[in-house]
């Protein structure tokens, strides 16, 4: 990681409060209208979806009725559920927009999210052995972690994560890495199952159970659509968030260099731990603006259609520092996502040699 | 069809499987608001049906709530809610009209006076138009008219004659004949609120007295004085209702309980509009959680989340610093000030970070 002396990081920090400063004295009806303007298009298209749905006998019909789902899934989880459950519309006193009580569409429970991501993960970024999500403690992406022969099978298991990925995500709690060492016990574990299954069992129940059966004569063709549009926002949501932080030049940390850290460490960490992607602007929106994972995590808690805005400041301020600013193409970003998938599968001795070629 | 899914048991089970939410026929709300504000769920929307003039600074808004809202007694009082510049808002009001009313055409008043500096009350003067919608909460206080034909006193100052009207009217109506006085205090006669319908009452409601005091038209200021009471007949037979500006109040409670009148009988109402604290205001204050009924003072060196902790609650939290919105919670009232920003908050209900909020002034937190 680029090294900033304290008097540096101070000026960094100052430098990123400005930007926050200035976003939060702006906070208004522009971003309330334009989160509900979000919240009302996923409205239309999971009932739209969830209508069409059993017409998916006329081909057409079904293709519109997976991807209007799909679609609706996706900017909920994204764009809604992720950014509003990190407090970025608290301020608007919205009960249905809190980011304590808010419970979205997916496996994982709300609270288990708040937990595992908005706090250990945007906490601990990237800090190898305290930052969980770096790999899902599934994958190995840095050389931090010792090769064993398992891990060539790890792009498989990447395909199957990013597949399953609702459950993935809804089990990361319970550290399975961990139980399997011994470390911890199932039994500590017992609260977290239950909400787990409670959670989980709900969403199975609705798009597996529910709707196939009031649509009796056309259950299967819902069931295979439902499922459609669970796997394509589950292939949606994994990738960009591979992208976000698993990209070339995103940097991992150890916990001795960032022991009590100062807030202007913290900021670089997030500066250098992530990594953005340039797109259209209905790709923005469909990752939740997670296209701009930096500003995202240096500002967690800006309503995220924000970020997009503060961009120039931010690549600015990290030019001002000397600070690398990661961000390419969605193509290029994702591919070497997959290349630090595939290297890491290999045995440290080969990956080196290819590297040298 | 939708209040299916708030009162039939199984029904809102499966709402809540299907919409992810307690309040599962809120899911529909975005929609519906488009198509009729009055349709949605989440809050009872009330439409103004008309607004009038009582002052240079009150107005009386005609609400007409959704029909499912609850009802109210004369002298209670209900949230109000707007949406301001993205932010939803709440505010107490007290109903001035009676409950007569609403059961004959459901429609009920706020009388509303803006306070100066007053962000929601300026803001409903200004914008606030027939046709709107706002949001009506469940009525509550306990300043309930006098049951069984007692003779009673008002002594209303101010826009405190609100909840007073309400009752009066309700009297009124009940065609109660004990005597009522109402000893009304205003700066002047051009500040009477509820003028028309106090006058009208007089002349139709043979139990009341009508005594206006207008406080700032002579040369000595005229507050309310032992002489008010003497000419007040009875009065230690009378039931006492104050409502008005705490110095009012006070000096009401003095007088009265120098007459010996017992404090079961003397009922005010009295919800200050929560003072938003100056910047120069120190930090610190007390401290009330109200959930676990715990009360603690501050000397505003630490933050809500290190002084609920330190009076034996544990709250959730997070990264301690700001980041995760973990600590989030709501401020039923009082003013604190963000430890990362330097800035106060608003002085109503809103949610904050305990992790970095310090009290300024008197605090309550639905903890």
């Amino acid at each position: 990681m680029k090294k900033l002396n304290e008097a540096q990081l101070n000026e960094l920090e100052q430098d990123l409060n400005a930007i926050r400063q200035d976003v939060l004295a702006d906070l208004g009806e522009r971003d309330a209208n334009y989160i509900r303007k979000i919240v009302r298009l996923h409205r239309s298209l999971e009932v739209g979806g969830r209508v069409m749905m059993p017409f998916g006998f006329i081909p057409p019909v079904f293709v519109a009725a997976v991807a209007s789902l799909g679609l609706s899934k996706i900017l909920e989880n994204m764009e809604i559920g992720h950014n509003v459950m990190h407090g970025q519309y608290d301020w608007m006193n919205d009960p249905s927009l809190h980011s304590q009580t808010y419970e979205w569409d997916t496996a994982c429970t709300g609270d288990s999210w708040r937990r595992t991501h908005n706090y250990e993960h945007h906490t601990y970024t990237n800090i190898i052995g305290k930052d969980r999500d770096y790999g899902y403690a599934l994958l190995r992406l840095s050389d931090d972690r010792r090769w064993k022969p398992a891990h060539t099978l790890q792009f498989a298991n990447y395909v199957l994560l990013s597949s399953f990925f609702q459950w993935g995500v809804g089990l990361h709690e319970l550290e399975f890495e961990r139980v399997r060492r011994g470390e911890i016990s199932l039994a500590e574990k017992k609260g977290f199952l239950k909400e787990f299954f409670r959670k989980g069992g709900r969403q199975a129940f609705k798009d597996y159970v529910f709707f196939p059966v009031v649509t009796l004569p056309v259950a299967p063709i819902v069931l295979v659509g439902n499922i459609g549009a669970n796997l394509i926002r589950n292939l949606w949501s994994s990738t960009v968030i591979f992208c976000g932080h698993f990209t070339q030049d995103a940097e991992t940390f150890s916990e001795a260099e960032c022991e009590n850290e100062s807030k202007g460490h913290w900021y670089l960490r997030q500066l250098t731990g992530s990594s953005n992607f340039t797109g259209p602007n209905w790709m923005h929106v469909l990752s939740g603006h997670l296209s701009y994972q930096i500003e995202h995590h240096v500002f967690p808690d800006l309503p995220a259609h924000r970020y997009r805005e503060i961009s120039p400041r931010v690549q600015a301020v990290c030019e001002k520092h000397g600070i690398h600013y990661n961000s390419g193409t969605f193509r290029k970003q994702y591919s070497t996502v997959l290349q630090r998938i595939l290297k890491f599968s290999l045995p440290d001795k080969v990956r080196m040699r290819l590297e040298a070629a | 069809m939708l209040s299916l899914l708030e009162q039939n048991p199984s029904l809102r089970w499966l709402g809540k499987q299907l919409f992810n939410r307690e309040d599962p026929a809120a899911f529909f709300d975005p929609l519906l608001e488009k198509l009729n504000p009055m349709w949605v769920r989440q809050y009872v929307p009330a439409r103004v049906r008309s607004v009038t003039d009582e002052t240079v600074d009150t107005k009386t808004f005609l609400l007409e709530p959704a029909s499912r809202w609850a009802g109210f007694e004369a002298g209670q009082h209900v949230n109000i809610g707007v949406d301001i510049d993205g932010i939803r808002r709440n505010r107490t009001f007290s109903l001035s009209s009676s409950p007569r009313q609403w059961h004959s055409d459901g429609t009920v008043t706020l009388t509303i006076k803006r306070l100066p500096g007053g962000l929601v009350t300026n803001w409903i003067h200004d914008n606030l138009q027939v046709g709107d919608v706002v949001g009506v909460g469940d009525a509550f206080g306990d300043f309930r008219v006098p049951e069984d034909q007692e003779p009673a006193l008002y002594i209303a100052g101010g826009s405190g004659i609100t909840p007073v009207l309400s009752q009066l009217e309700t009297l009124a109506a009940s065609e109660y004949s004990a005597p009522v006085t109402l000893l009304y205090f205003v700066r002047t006669q051009a500040d009477i609120i509820g003028a028309r319908k106090l006058y009208d009452l007089r002349q139709s409601w043979l139990a009341l007295t009508l005594e206006i005091v207008a406080t700032n038209e002579s040369a000595t200021p005229q507050f309310l004085s032992s002489t008010h009471l003497d000419g007040v007949a009875g009065i230690d037979e009378r039931r006492c209702y104050l409502c008005g500006p705490q110095g009012l109040m006070d000096l009401a409670q003095e007088l009265l309980g120098q007459r010996n009148i017992r404090k079961d009988r003397i009922h005010s109402t009295f919800f200050s509009v929560p003072k938003a604290a100056l910047a120069s205001d120190d930090l610190g204050g007390e401290v009330t959680f109200s959930r676990s009924n715990t009360g603690v003072t501050s000397e505003g060196d630490a933050p809500l989340l290190e002084i609920a902790e330190a009076a034996n609650l544990s709250p959730r939290y997070g990264c301690r610093m700001g980041i995760c919105h973990q600590c989030s919670c709501k401020k039923a009232s009082g003013t604190v000030v963000n430890r990362l920003t330097g800035q106060a908050s608003g002085p109503g209900e809103e949610t904050i970070q305990l992790c970095i909020s310090v009290p300024q002034g008197p605090v309550t937190i639905e903890l």
